[in-house]
């Protein structure tokens, strides 16, 4: 290609990515567009400007939500004015710590909208849960009980209620839970790729393996036939052989491969090596991956729940069900996406082709099997992501029953102790408010949780130690950490993609872990 | 009210307005239950973090800006940061000290400024250029160094800057390094104590290798749009270009490269070359965003806090997290390796054959995972084996990349590796089989 071929196809290209995209360039590489635009429209709401509050706000104005408010009656005190960045040091002091915290935190983000409001929360739970019930995503840092219940209750009374993120810390210790009702999601960014169906090869895949004839064919294009076309060729000379069965013994397995090595002509054929090492793919049978095969149990694509949904995922599950019922191999529709492989040019384009071809054809069977009208794009990135779809039915907050609790204290001792520190923490500033937190009454308290009969591990002390150090310590560097954790997860639940954490994420920054319990 | 802020009870800097540390002051007024028994609960370790500490950070970017946020506001008051580059658009999305207006500023001065006007008296001092710039001296006067840095070669030079430093008739020479990273959704934090534990160069063959496309398949086989664009900016550049050097931070230049990449594309019926691709394979773009680099920043200054205090024990000395599905993380020691060419005492040995020849030997090099290094020279004790410069050097030794190793090295006799890329020298010692 001649050089001002290239130059004129520059100038009559207006590809340059605008501003908005190169100031977003390296999280649109993980979310995309479709990501960007649900953090947009969405609304966040934080309660308090704690020095937690406003890291977590930090990483979700940088990305670009839509709106935020934050919820708090409190002036800056001396001690809010020295661990938060948010503020203006000294010069704060005395000021309204949300209006502070929103003109500081706009800042970050001209696109971003903020909003401080100074109501009680007490008072706007009574007067105006709607106005609760707007958002997208509740964020709660270190609230009372009493009130959190209050308003866990209030945001589980409904599906369509904004999901709720319960947050709380004490010194190098943190914790938190996201209360949500059902999160569905199509695009996991799961690691696991789909199969190729080397096993279960489509009509034309099979034909033009068999058409092959490899003993007469050109030296340089043998060494270029990418390995799906060997393996599916190897396989299909095999079940011949062998009663229709793939290699099953660990010998057989052995000696088919031999025979995939056998078949080079020189011995710098590499595609016969790769071959050789994805020669397992012939003996692992594609099925529906167990995730996607439980979620066909779910009752949310039974008829009459489907007369009912609103929910294009249902619909597309249903049609997906139906599908994998149909086809004849029993699978998900196929891949159109080929890994690369050794190959030349024209032999893994004809490759690809075929699998285009053929993904598309299971694509148009798959919509005949829709009941609800759904766009194109959807369906397109459904089927491309059907093998790591989720399904998550969320907990309401505190319902950490006795068996998990007791499975906790088993599976994982120090994290269930660090959950119950802070629970009882929380529970025993309630009970008694403005009194100094005593060891003993944090022992006793987790006590009356567990049970009698639960026998407590020794790290208890440990985090029960801990916190009487540093009660109401709010550490800059525990706020940050939980500032990025719960803006993280947040963005997962916004966008809809990649997989939120279920269940209690416990944090201890002593030893630096996190873990999960309750899930 | 102003009253308050002069009358600091007994301290000695007018900025410290009563009840400004009342957070970490109740880590710092008292041991928890599994503090160490060095620590100086009270007055004497609150002196030594905000009066005496003296800290490096390096790298004023994603980690940078949360890193020097929050040292500054955990109490340390003289922070030096390093940083050679200059503000770009697409810094904007995590680093969150800069403006619109600051693009083509330097990162390390503006960073600075910024914590130094939001965190009052806090001294940041920048220096805007190479961490090669310095030498020793200035390495020793810091107590902690932490690096937020995305380079692996910037990182292997303050490592092996950093082991040294080491003088064991001198305490003060160890400087623990703290070390983070992140890619999209994943990332890791580690504390390194030079010389005592698994240092950088350790743990090399855990980074994943970059991929590296053959340039037959870039010339004569492209399958992937990657390939395409390999092509426009390996081969199609230079030929058209002559001199002129690529900038993969000139959006004019992107667009020709994606415009050439989309032509061969086309003409292979390959599909999926676009700009923001075209933009990622040429200047290796790694995803990033503000949430992950505040979760590994914390957990790096959560470290140098801990360190600096003995307030609490510190990490031992890996944390890994894994954001994508759930939150997974993992916390382990990794070993010191014995024949680490940076803090091993051991040779690293390497087999091969009597038939191997110099210039597989040189391929065998750039290859090995816990090596990376790019065009290594080789010499021996008495003699040049390759050289890649100077060019009458390389000229003299190139006869040798055909000949047997065996022929010019005997066994056991250590071959000495340098490489631009590598900070410092790599004894090999060679067997036969
Ligand atoms: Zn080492």
């Amino acid at each position: 290609m001649a050089s001002q071929d290239i130059e004129s196809a520059t100038t009559a290209l207006q590809v340059q990515p605008d501003n908005k995209a190169r100031r977003y360039d390296r999280q649109l590489r993980l979310w995309a567009a479709t990501g960007q635009s649900a953090l947009e429209s969405s609304r966040v709401l934080v309660l308090s400007g704690s020095a937690t509050s406003t890291s977590i706000l930090k990483n979700l104005v940088l990305p670009g939500i839509g709106h935020f408010t934050i919820l708090d009656h409190a002036t800056t005190s001396h001690a809010d004015a020295g661990n938060n960045f948010f503020l203006e040091g000294f010069e704060s002091v005395g000021k309204p710590r949300a209006s502070e915290a929103v003109r500081l935190l706009r800042e970050l983000n001209d696109s971003v909208d903020g909003h401080a409001d100074t109501r009680h929360l007490r008072s706007v739970i009574e007067s105006d849960p709607d106005w609760l019930a707007s958002f997208t995503v509740v964020i709660a840092h270190n609230l009372d009980s009493q009130i959190l219940v209050k308003l866990s209750s209030l945001l589980w009374e409904h599906p369509s209620h904004p999901t709720l993120i319960v947050v709380r810390s004490a010194g190098f210790l943190a914790e938190f839970f996201i209360q949500v009702h059902e999160h569905t999601i199509i695009e996991s960014h799961s690691e696991t790729l789909p199969s190729l169906r080397i096993d279960k090869p489509f009509p034309a895949l099979k034909e033009h393996a068999l058409s092959l004839d490899l003993a007469s064919m050109d030296p340089t294009e043998h060494s270029h036939i990418p390995y799906v076309v060997i393996l599916v060729r190897v396989l299909e000379d095999w079940k011949k052989s062998h009663g229709g069965n793939p290699p099953k013994t660990y010998s057989e397995r052995q000696e088919f491969k031999k025979s995939v090595l056998a078949l080079k002509v020189k011995p710098d054929e590499e595609n016969f090596d790769e071959a050789e090492a994805q020669a397992y793919r012939c003996w692992t049978e594609t099925t529906v991956p167990p995730g996607i095969a439980s979620l066909f149990d779910d009752p949310a694509i039974s008829p009459e729940a489907l007369r009912e949904s609103p929910s294009s995922f249902f619909h597309l599950l249903a049609a997906l069900k139906k599908f994998t019922e149909q086809s004849e191999t029993h699978t998900l529709p196929l891949t159109s996406t080929l890994p690369d492989m050794k190959a030349d040019t024209a032999n893994y384009i004809h490759l690809q082709k075929l699998y285009k071809t053929r993904a598309e054809e299971e694509k148009h069977a798959f919509k005949s099997h829709l009941r609800a009208p759904v766009d194109d794009a959807t369906i397109n990135l459904f089927v491309k992501n059907a093998h790591a779809l989720h399904v998550i039915r969320g907990a309401r907050w505190d319902t950490l029953d006795h068996t998990s609790l007791a499975n906790a204290l088993t599976e994982n001792p120090k994290a269930a102790c660090l959950h119950l520190s802070l629970s009882a923490l929380s529970a025993v500033r309630e009970q008694s408010p403005g009194s100094p937190i005593s060891a003993e009454a944090l022992r006793k308290q987790v006590r009356t949780v567990v049970g009698d009969e639960v026998e407590l591990p020794e790290c208890l002390d440990d985090f029960v130690g801990e916190i009487v150090r540093a009660p109401s310590a709010e550490l800059q560097t525990t706020a940050a950490f939980l500032g990025g954790m719960v803006a993280q997860e947040t963005i997962k639940i916004i966008t809809k993609q990649y997989v939120p954490v279920r269940g209690y994420c416990t944090i201890d920054l002593i030893e630096t872990w996190t873990a999960v319990i309750g899930s | 009210m102003a009253s308050v802020s002069v009358n600091v009870d007994g301290l000695a800097n007018s900025e410290d307005w009563e009840g400004r540390y009342f957070h970490v002051d109740q880590i710092l007024d008292r041991p928890g239950p599994r503090t160490d028994p060095s620590f100086l609960a009270g007055d004497k370790v609150k002196d030594f973090l905000r009066n005496k500490c003296k800290i490096l950070v390096i790298g004023a970017g994603g980690l940078g800006c949360e890193i020097l946020a929050n040292l500054a506001l955990t109490g340390f008051k003289d922070i030096h940061v390093i940083d050679m580059d200059t503000i770009d658009i697409s810094n904007l999305n995590r680093q969150f000290l800069f403006r619109p207006a600051d693009v083509g500023k330097p990162k390390a001065i503006v960073a600075a400024e910024y914590v130094m006007k939001r965190v009052r008296g806090v001294k940041v001092t920048p220096y805007f250029g190479k961490i090669q710039d310095k030498d020793v001296d200035y390495y020793m006067q810091f107590n902690l160094v932490i690096c937020g840095l995305d380079s692996v070669e910037a990182r292997r030079w303050i490592n092996a800057t950093l082991v040294n430093l080491v003088d064991t008739e001198n305490p003060e020479s160890l400087k623990p390094l703290i070390d983070g990273g992140t890619e999209g959704f994943k990332g890791q934090a580690r504390v390194v104590l030079p010389t005592i534990t698994s240092c950088y160069e350790c743990s090399l063959d855990m980074l994943n290798k970059p991929t590296a496309f053959p340039i037959c398949t870039i010339a004569n086989t492209p399958r992937l749009p990657e390939h395409c664009i390999e092509w426009a900016s390996v081969l199609e550049w230079p030929r058209i270009h002559g001199e002129k050097k690529l900038d993969t931070d000139d959006p004019e230049h992107i667009t020709w490269l994606y415009a050439a990449a989309a032509a061969r594309a086309k003409e292979f019926n390959i599909e999926g070359v676009t700009y923001s691709l075209t933009h990622g394979v040429v200047k290796s773009i790694i995803p990033a965003i503000a949430s992950t680099n505040a979760i590994i920043a914390a957990s790096c200054c959560n470290e140098a806090f801990k360190i600096a205090t003995s307030s609490a024990a510190y990490l031992n000395n890996y944390f890994m997290l894994i954001g994508t599905e759930g939150i997974y993380s993992y916390t382990f020691e990794h070993e010191k390796r014995k024949d680490c060419p940076v803090c091993g005492g051991e040779l690293l040995e390497i087999s091969i054959s009597h038939e191997t020849t110099v210039e597989q030997l040189i391929e065998m090099l750039t290859e090995r995972q816990t090596i990376q290094i790019k065009k290594p020279s080789l010499t021996t004790s008495t003699k040049h084996i390759y050289l890649q410069g100077p060019p009458q050097l390389e000229q003299a030794t190139r006869p040798n990349l055909e000949k047997k190793v065996s022929e010019l090295v005997e066994e056991g006799d250590p071959v000495n590796v340098t490489a631009s890329t590598l900070p410092f020298t790599l004894e090999l010692v060679i067997k036969y089989t």
